[in-house]
């Protein structure tokens, strides 16, 4: 019968960790090796040929899934699948529920959306900005050891690092806004992410501006001015005119035309976004 | 009737819900090879080398074809129709589209046929593509197809489909107002849960068994004796099993190639598109540019119709011809209008040729049909469903090419519809039938074309 | 590595990175996970692995070793029906059948973990599977009559007792 499977001869040397101690061994400098968390990203690139590996890793045994609380610090275990984070508080529940559908969202995990790559011109890595607006770190393995950094510097080397895990401290509230068409299988073509922790520092952040998610520093200042950290939001006296219209988000990002959306589309729909963000954590003030 | 009407079980529901139904994908022939393609890249390029020699040279690869493999390299599906072949099984001079097929592999798995594809030695040479059917007509445009960038054989050499009917001019010198309206249904993929595929089997006695998900297994058939110019008794096809057509199954697109490749390698062999082939090369419905100029009376009426549909056949004919020439008959949709001007163009383009889909040719029509009508209702400030009234079919009418109503059912689909969606009518149109046009409901302009069934 | 299939234990000799769609298919023979895509779009290829819904295009066959899979196959056959695939005949929720593998292992598994008729939690519960015949309300049907436990007479259709084409159609 036809057959699809690989020639045994170039075969890919597959190695199966059983713990995370075996895991970092196995990834050692990450140079030629495939990462393999659930799959759902990276067998359709084995299947069409796009990667054909000489080593694969597949993590899901060695122990690295799970989430854990210490008081108000959430640790998530990289092979966690992204359906368990999707009873959590905005903005990383709601941003979870977007992806896919239950059974891809079972089989995928976070580690392994955090670190997509740019994919044909697709957004993926919806979790980045979720995650970019709690102010996760991440700590993972690879050349120099282990170490710990904020998420946004783990994300302009996720490729060649193993991430272990992703923590943060819960935001005392948090908003989740993506444009997408009504079908399950639809790329996010834009999302916002906003939180805002304990001292009422707002955060945001946003996918599917080209790229990775990135934060948006300019919406964030724009906000800041608006409202100072140190006033409790339940005080401030609020008026249309002093809500910030979202286009200082504009300054942060470099959209991209791409088969999702263009970017005259994006650039119309970021400060929207960023307005929901802003008044849905308002409204929960 | 014996079966309208009646409940009778899916004859096929006990497997489906079993897993019993057998595809063409879940035929299991031991020793089958696994198919690949190599398409162009190009949208529009000459081709002025290929040589597979280095596939054919691999271990485990059991045949490659080209051109040169096929008995009769071009032949019209609808030759029957009156419609000239124009498109070559696989591409000899120039690629027309992207994705167009060129060479075949059968190895002994996917990957090795994959490897192979990248293996054959091919070169290019771009020219300029035609993208858009507007373009078509211009002094300059790229040249899409080989006879020029529209197509030229109907009836009398025709290079259009053109209906005349009664008297345009006196319909527009006539009008209180003329409504105008563009409207441009963009491509669609049919996009069957089962992609393309097909599985062939060289039998000692000379036959080929081919399992073929068409949705038309003898018209199929009759394609595949013609390319290999082998009369239809030394072909056995297995159909009638298909996931989903929706008319994208009927250009026999992998039959003939697979049945070479089991003749050239005296084995099984099993070519199943994967769903980006599926999305990319396989053929769609047409995307059509339809312009509706209609010349009304302020009270509604619609003396007269100009209409220009360009309808882009992507690279070759296949059926488009076919679909134009079902289109015209439409273009008035369930309404009469007595004076037409209809030209309708096959347009080429150096895209994936389009083929049918679920109405082929007649559901672009009735969007634009209806479309317009709501803007003429819009524009002369009259009830949409009242304008649809006053100008239904009635029996005695007839349509764009002369077909005499006998029964339609314009009045009472409208009047259903108005009453589940709690719009009231006014009397006169609530009991309106679809009997012969009288009193009020004849105008002059309509006396002379339209008449009593018994004249005609 | 080895993973039973509707309880029978496999030994499988594919390598561990082969989908184990395409190890069901091609080196077992058991076709009743469908390649729409390879690449987790459309669910027709989807298995209960331990009774969970999951792409099986998806999944490296190493990540099921040692599992209980379970195909359309599995779940009932034409003397035995279990109840949603009665629910699928009855309720015409099938045409070219090509997807159906994949809602009807979807379906039941949201049965088996408590779900109810309710129209809305049936298409969360299904939506990563694409039909492009039926236009998916008799599915949802047919999904929420299993999951209520309907029971179904085999002479009878959602619309009405059998009649044949002998005895004449409308009545």
């Amino acid at each position: 019968m036809a057959t699809v499977s690989l020639d045994p001869s170039t075969a890919t040397e597959v190695l199966r960790p059983g713990s995370e101690q075996e895991a970092i061994a196995a990834f050692g400098d990450g140079k030629d090796v495939l990462v393999v968390g659930g799959g759902t990203i990276v067998m359709p690139e084995l299947t069409y040929r796009r990667l054909q590996p000489t080593r694969a890793l597949l993590l899901k045994d060695a122990g690295l899934a799970g989430v854990t609380r210490d008081g108000s610090r959430v640790t998530i275990g990289a092979t966690t699948p992204i359906e368990e984070l999707v009873g959590l508080p905005a903005p990383i529940g709601p941003c979870a529920a977007n992806i896919a559908d239950v059974e891809i969202r079972s089989q995928a995990t976070v580690a392994g959306n955090l670190c997509a790559g740019e994919g044909y011109e697709a957004p993926r890595g919806d979790l980045q900005g979720a995650f970019l607006a709690v102010g996760a770190t991440v700590r993972s393995a690879g050349e120099g050891g282990i170490r710990e950094e904020p998420l946004e510097d783990f994300l302009s080397k996720r490729r060649e690092r193993l991430a272990l895990s992703i923590s943060y401290d819960e935001p005392s509230a948090g908003a989740f806004a993506g444009l997408d068409r009504p079908h399950t299988h639809d790329f996010t073509a834009l999302a916002v992410s906003g939180a805002r922790s304990a001292d009422g520092t707002i955060r945001l952040a946003a996918t599917g501006v080209g790229g990775w998610g990135v934060r948006l520093p300019s919406a964030e200042a724009e906000v800041a001015e608006i409202h100072p950290r140190v006033i409790d939001w339940g005080h401030v006296p609020r008026s249309a005119g002093d809500d910030p219209d979202g286009t200082a988000a504009l300054q942060d990002v470099t959209l991209h035309d791409d088969a999702i959306a263009s970017a005259w589309y994006r650039a119309k729909v970021l400060p929207v976004l960023v307005r929901r963000v802003l008044t849905e954590m308002k409204e929960s003030a | 009737m014996k079966v309208v009407g009646a409940r009778i079980p899916r004859y096929d529901g006990v497997a489906h819900v079993t897993g019993r139904t057998t595809y063409v994908d879940d035929v299991r022939v031991p020793g089958t090879l696994w198919v690949k393609a190599l398409r162009s890249p190009h949208h529009h390029a000459g081709i002025t080398k290929l040589d597979t020699s280095k596939a054919e040279a691999m271990d485990g690869v059991h045949a490659v074809i080209t051109w040169q493999d096929v008995p009769l390299l071009v032949y019209g599906h609808l030759s029957a129709l009156g419609i000239p072949a124009d498109e070559p099984l696989l591409a000899k001079d120039d690629a027309r589209y992207m994705g167009q097929p060129i060479a075949l592999v059968a190895a002994e798995n996917e990957d090795l046929a994959a490897e192979a594809v990248s293996r054959i030695d091919v070169e290019f040479e771009e020219r300029p593509a035609l993208t858009d059917v507007r373009q078509a007509f211009d002094a300059g445009a790229p040249e899409a197809h080989h006879e020029g960038n529209w197509y030229k054989h109907f009836e009398d050499e025709m290079d259009r489909r053109q209906i005349r009917k009664g008297d345009i001019e006196w319909a527009f010198d006539n009008a209180d107002t003329i409504v105008q309206g563009v409207y441009r249904p963009a491509a669609i993929e049919h996009c069957p849960v089962e992609t393309q595929v097909c599985q062939v089997v060289p039998e000692p006695s000379g036959r080929l068994t081919i399992y073929s998900c068409t949705q038309a297994l003898y018209f199929s058939m009759g394609v595949v004796a013609a390319h290999l110019q082998v009369p239809l008794n030394k072909l056995k096809v297995v159909g009638g099993t298909t996931g989903g057509g929706f008319g994208g199954k009927n250009d026999t697109a992998t039959e003939t190639v697979c049945s070479l490749l089991a003749m050239k390698s005296g084995r099984p062999v099993k070519w199943r598109w994967t769903r980006e082939e599926e999305f990319l090369c396989s053929s769609t419905r047409a995307p059509w540019h339809m312009e509706i100029a209609d010349a009304v009376t302020k009270d509604g009426w619609i003396l007269g119709r100009k209409m220009l549909t360009l309808h882009d056949a992507g690279a070759y004919s296949r059926f488009s011809p076919y679909g134009v020439t079902k289109h015209s008959f439409h273009h008035t949709g369930a309404y009469t209008i007595p004076n037409l001007q209809f030209d309708g163009y096959v347009v080429y383009t150096n895209r994936v040729p389009t083929t049918s889909m679920r109405g082929f040719g007649v559901t672009s029509i009735s969007f634009a049909v209806e479309t317009h009508m709501s803007r003429v209702a819009d524009v002369l400030g009259i009830d949409p469903y009242e304008i649809r009234l006053k100008n239904a079919n009635r029996i005695g009418d007839t349509s764009p090419n002369g077909i005499v109503y006998t029964d339609p059912s314009t009045v009472s689909t409208i009047q259903v519809i108005a009453e589940s969606t709690g719009h009231e009518l006014p009397a006169e149109y609530r009991t309106m039938t679809n009997e012969p046009r009288e009193g009020e409901w004849r105008p002059e302009h309509l006396v002379a074309q339209v008449g009593n069934p018994e004249e005609h | 590595m080895n993973l039973t299939v509707n309880g029978t234990r496999h030994e499988i000799e594919s390598p561990l990175l082969t989908p184990l769609l395409d190890v069901l298919r091609e080196e077992l023979g058991i076709t009743g996970a469908k390649a729409g895509c390879h690449q987790g779009g459309c669910g027709a290829c989807t298995v209960l692995i331990d009774g969970e819904p999951r792409r099986s295009c998806l999944m490296p066959v190493g990540y099921a070793d040692g599992g209980e899979i379970t195909t359309v196959e599995g779940l009932g056959t034409p003397d035995d029906l279990s109840r949603i695939q009665q629910a699928f005949i009855h309720h015409y929720a099938a045409q070219c059948g090509y997807c159906t593998s994949g809602m009807l292992l979807a379906g039941q598994a949201y049965i088996d973990r408590g779900g109810t008729g309710d129209e809305e939690a049936i298409q969360t519960a299904l939506g990563g599977h694409v039909c492009r015949c039926t236009g998916y309300s008799k599915i949802v049907e047919a999904v929420a009559a299993a999951a209520r436990g309907d029971s179904f007479d085999v002479t009878e259709t959602a619309v009405g007792k059998h009649t044949t084409m002998a005895t004449g159609g409308a009545e």
